[in-house]
């Protein structure tokens, strides 16, 4: 009860910040558009190739851009976190009586909304081109990549709260953003990769995200891959949020 | 009286770069209720992580402290319910209006919104904030946004108030303005732990100093006890530059009773006297006798910048970072 108070007013705060700075909101989302504009149309070339079973193309290569724009939706929370270390907003908030889980749930629910809008907007888009969506799975999907977000969001901020400098946490972030998305085949499914590679995936946990999001899309939801990728991500998030909240608990130094 | 703060052997050493940096070495501090006590030092005396450990930000390496009659350690929760702190980086959301942080940091503290309402409206009032109160905070004045952050560090009616530096980086009128503040909140009974570089800042506010360097306390009591403690006043005067040379004219002064000392410098004499009152008659009559004239004559009590020279053997001013101590 209190809890869900702290953690309201604190998301309150942090989408209101986010709603003041409109070019934010904006890029938030164009870039994803900018996926299916000029990324897209290269793709329809491959129509038929393995791992594009039913010649449906966006059907194999919205999923991954879902997943792309729920992975990046979380990736911003450091920064934002070092900010307001330096303008002293963490330190003034945790003097306050308020749980340290509230005070990290604020950036995480800001971002999941921040992952919601430019998604449903990117569906609503892609309809009309030959997506053809699933309504219960891509209900699912959509919860199972709040997850993720959440899950990214919390592991920036912890980042943020243990590296207390903008271009460490980018040196961390940027670095492991792209072996991590690459990997899990967002844009291209590893089907076309050789062996070796797809064995590599199975030790990036966006890969089973990415996976089941592709399954999930076409409407298949009972099934041992979808059953995985929520296993993967429900215990990233769990694990990433518990993390941040220590970290919010100590903020030494 | 009660104490609102008691510390005991607090200790906090951090490890930086394969390197122990004790930050602070053992401070004892007691604190009663109702009073202004300065916490008075150069750049990384240790001020700042004091107050975080009292304020439960930085757990405390060893040592106890209650803070409101509650165990900082034991119980961070309850203690930070009763006090507030206005850091040294402020901590104004700058995205936010001013009423925006206020209202937030009253429903934090568990405020209804009408009761956080009416209480930011009193301090609004109060700090003189109404004019950019509803503006976003990254618009302010160094001024204005220091004003908002003392509001917001007292939206929860604290019993015990840390303010870091409080008037650093503030113009002479904006430090005038906040002492006067601060001497009100005193008036209202709220106890104020205050650090602060400035010699005059603890002077004019506190009740009690404590003076520390390096991570230690080292010297503590009424501005007026410790400059007591320092004994004599100082004289200086300034003799009309024809006459009797300087030399001669301090020599002569040294020999009345009750001047311990007196030195020439830069055209003028300066006098350490046990008791100005009474040294004073005497010596003008000394320097009518002479038909010595005078330029100029100030009696001060001392500074607590000489308190601070006798206590550390440096001046407060020029004073390096705790790196480069032994
Ligand atoms: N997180 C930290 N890690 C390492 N060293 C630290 C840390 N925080 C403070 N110190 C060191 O501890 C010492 C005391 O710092 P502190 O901030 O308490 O000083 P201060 O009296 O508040 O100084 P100032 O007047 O400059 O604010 C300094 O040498 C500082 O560098
Ligand atoms: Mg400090």
């Amino acid at each position: 009860m209190k809890l869900a108070r702290e953690i309201r007013l604190l998301t309150m705060r942090k989408l209101l910040e986010t709603w003041r700075q409109p070019t934010w909101v904006f890029m938030g989302l164009t870039t994803p558009l900018l996926y299916l504009v000029l990324f897209a149309p290269v793709l329809r070339r491959l129509a038929g190739a393995p791992g594009f079973p039913r010649g449906h193309v966006l059907d194999v290569f919205l999923p991954g851009v879902l997943c792309l724009i729920a992975f990046g939706a979380g990736m911003g929370a450091g920064w934002g976190v070092i900010v307001e270390l330096d303008s002293g907003v963490i330190e003034r908030l945790r003097v306050t009586p308020v749980s340290r889980f509230a005070l990290l749930m604020g950036s995480v629910l800001r971002d999941t909304a921040m992952f919601l809008l430019p998604a449903l907007v990117v569906i609503a888009v892609a309809i009309p081109f030959d997506y053809h969506p699933n309504p219960g799975g891509t209900a699912t999907l959509l919860a199972l990549l709040c997850l993720l977000t959440a899950a990214t969001s919390a592991w920036s901020a912890a980042l943020g709260l243990k590296l207390r400098e903008i271009s460490s946490l980018a040196a961390v972030v940027t670095g492991l953003q792209l072996p991590l998305t690459l990997l899990a085949g967002i844009l291209l499914p590893l089907t076309l990769a050789p062996g070796w590679l797809r064995g590599l995936a199975h030790t990036d946990p966006l890969y089973y995200t990415v996976e089941a999001a592709r399954l999930l899309s076409t409407g298949t939801i009972a099934n041992w891959t979808v059953g995985e990728g929520f296993l993967v991500t429900a215990g990233l998030t769990v694990l990433t949020l518990a993390w941040a909240t220590a970290k919010y608990r100590e903020a030494a130094s | 009286m009660t104490a609102a703060i008691v510390a005991h052997e607090l200790r906090k050493t951090f490890a930086a770069r394969r390197r122990q940096i004790e930050a602070v070495r053992g401070i004892d501090l007691r604190v009663s209720a109702g009073e202004v006590f300065a916490f008075l030092g150069p750049n990384g005396a240790g001020k700042t992580t004091t107050v975080r450990m009292l304020t439960t930000l930085l757990p405390i390496d060893s040592g106890t402290a209650f803070v409101a009659g509650v165990d900082v350690g034991r119980d961070p929760v309850a203690a930070r319910r009763r006090i507030g702190l206005v850091g040294q980086r402020g901590g104004a959301d700058l995205a936010a209006t001013g009423r925006e942080n206020l209202l937030l940091q009253g429903q934090l503290y568990g405020s209804d919104r009408a009761t956080a309402e009416r209480r930011a409206a009193e301090l609004i009032e109060l700090f003189a904030l109404g004019e950019f109160v509803d503006r976003r905070a990254q618009t302010y004045s160094g001024g204005q946004r220091r004003r908002l952050e003392l509001a917001l560090g007292l939206m929860h009616n604290p019993r015990v108030l840390f303010l870091d530096e409080p008037t650093t980086g503030l113009d002479p009128h904006n430090r005038a303005n906040l002492w006067e503040q601060i001497r009100t909140l005193r008036e209202s009974g709220t106890t104020i732990f205050l650090t602060t570089h400035y010699l005059e800042e603890a002077d004019a506010l506190a009740n009690r100093v404590a003076i520390v360097d390096h991570g230690r306390v080292v010297a503590e009591g009424t501005p007026a006890e410790l400059k007591r403690e320092l004994g004599s006043q100082r004289i200086r005067l300034t003799p009309k530059a024809d006459g009797t040379p300087i030399e001669e004219i301090a020599a002569s002064l040294r020999t009345l009773p009750l001047v311990e000392e007196a030195q020439p410098a830069d055209g003028a004499i300066r006098l350490t006297v046990a008791d100005g009152a009474r040294v004073l008659p005497a010596l003008l009559d000394r320097l009518r006798e002479r038909r010595i004239e005078l330029d100029s004559l100030t009696l001060a009590e001392p500074s607590l910048d000489d308190v601070f020279l006798a206590k550390t053997g440096r001046a407060l001013r020029d004073t390096g970072d705790l790196e480069q101590a032994p």
